[in-house]
């Protein structure tokens, strides 16, 4: 192998490795700056909120718009999930140790329709 | 002179225990349950509210009550399901006693009472009466039974019970204020 064919090689392969580094890293990093990436969203998160003891914990919380609630009866009574306003969206009857999933598209006051003092909220930014 | 103290000392004796407050909403007196026996005052005291709720589902038109007598019939035999568990996973056979007795033998009269109204009247005599059945009750798995429990599932159990017990207090007492008003 000629020297010229091994300097081609190795500024080659340094010359991948460092585009390869470069698309790994932004700018920014350099100087401990988060990314600015407007268009990329957050991953949808999992909320979970307890039953327990006739409460819902917590009982009010935050999340974002494609996040996903899920409530989980630990008490060894039924319960149910009920938007309270105006009852436009229900859980069905949940019974101890099960659970129920909902990707609210709008912040809500909801209650236990059977137990009519348990109550929660979440509000969806 | 013998005689005399022993006399002296039951007066005394009797004396202090009539001015002393009673501790124990149901219990006549100061003896410890077993845990047979307190798994019979939890079954009979979940039957006693499932009997009134009955009898608010046949009397009663008030949707409230109506919500409200099916939440205790539903929750109480959920209770009564759990505590049946129980005692047949601990080969327990729950134990008639003073309290069940008398948990039982008052029940009877506030049946008696509650088939007697009807109409408003009705409504308003069965919540009042859950709300202080739910408060003697209360005060009775709190301060009795949850203590006189020795296993410790049984004991498990009736700290679970407890919210639920306050749960339809609350529920009761929001009910009440709305037929007081």
């Amino acid at each position: 192998m000629s020297t010229v064919t091994v300097f081609l090689r190795s500024s080659l392969i340094a010359l991948g490795s460092m585009i390869f580094l470069n698309g790994c890293s932004s700018p920014s990093d350099e100087n401990n700056i988060p990314a600015e990436t407007p268009e990329a969203k957050p991953a949808p998160s999992l909320y979970i909120v307890q039953i327990e003891q006739m409460k819902f914990l917590p009982a009010d919380i935050t999340v974002h718009s494609g996040d996903t609630i899920m409530w989980v009866n630990n008490d060894i009574v039924a319960h149910d999930i009920t938007e309270e306003k105006n009852k436009s969206w229900s859980s069905s009857l949940l019974q101890p140790g099960k659970s129920w999933k909902l990707v609210p598209k709008s912040s809500a006051d909801y209650y236990c329709s059977i137990h009519a003092v348990m109550k929660g909220s979440f509000e969806v930014k | 002179m013998k005689r005399i103290n022993i006399f002296t000392a039951t007066v005394f004796a009797l004396g202090i225990c009539a001015f002393m407050p009673s501790t124990k909403s149901f219990a006549q007196s100061s003896t410890k349950l077993t845990d047979p026996e307190i798994a019979s005052v939890a079954v009979v005291a979940n039957q006693n509210d499932i009997g009134f709720a009955t009898i608010a589902k046949k009397k009663s038109t008030n949707k409230d009550i109506l919500q409200f007598a099916q939440t205790m019939a539903t929750d109480h035999q959920s209770v009564i399901d759990q505590a049946t568990a129980l005692v047949k996973k601990l080969g327990v056979t729950p134990k008639d006693n003073a309290v069940s007795k008398k948990l039982l033998s008052d029940a009877g009269n506030t049946k008696k009472m509650l088939s007697s109204k009807s109409g408003d009247a009705f409504n308003k005599a069965y919540i009042d009466n859950e709300v202080s059945y739910h408060k003697a009750v209360i005060d009775e798995v709190g301060n009795v039974l949850i203590p006189d429990a020795t296993n410790k599932d049984l004991k498990d159990l009736l700290q679970k019970v407890l919210p639920i017990l306050k749960t339809h207090l609350e529920h009761a007492e929001m009910l009440q204020k709305k037929f007081n008003q």
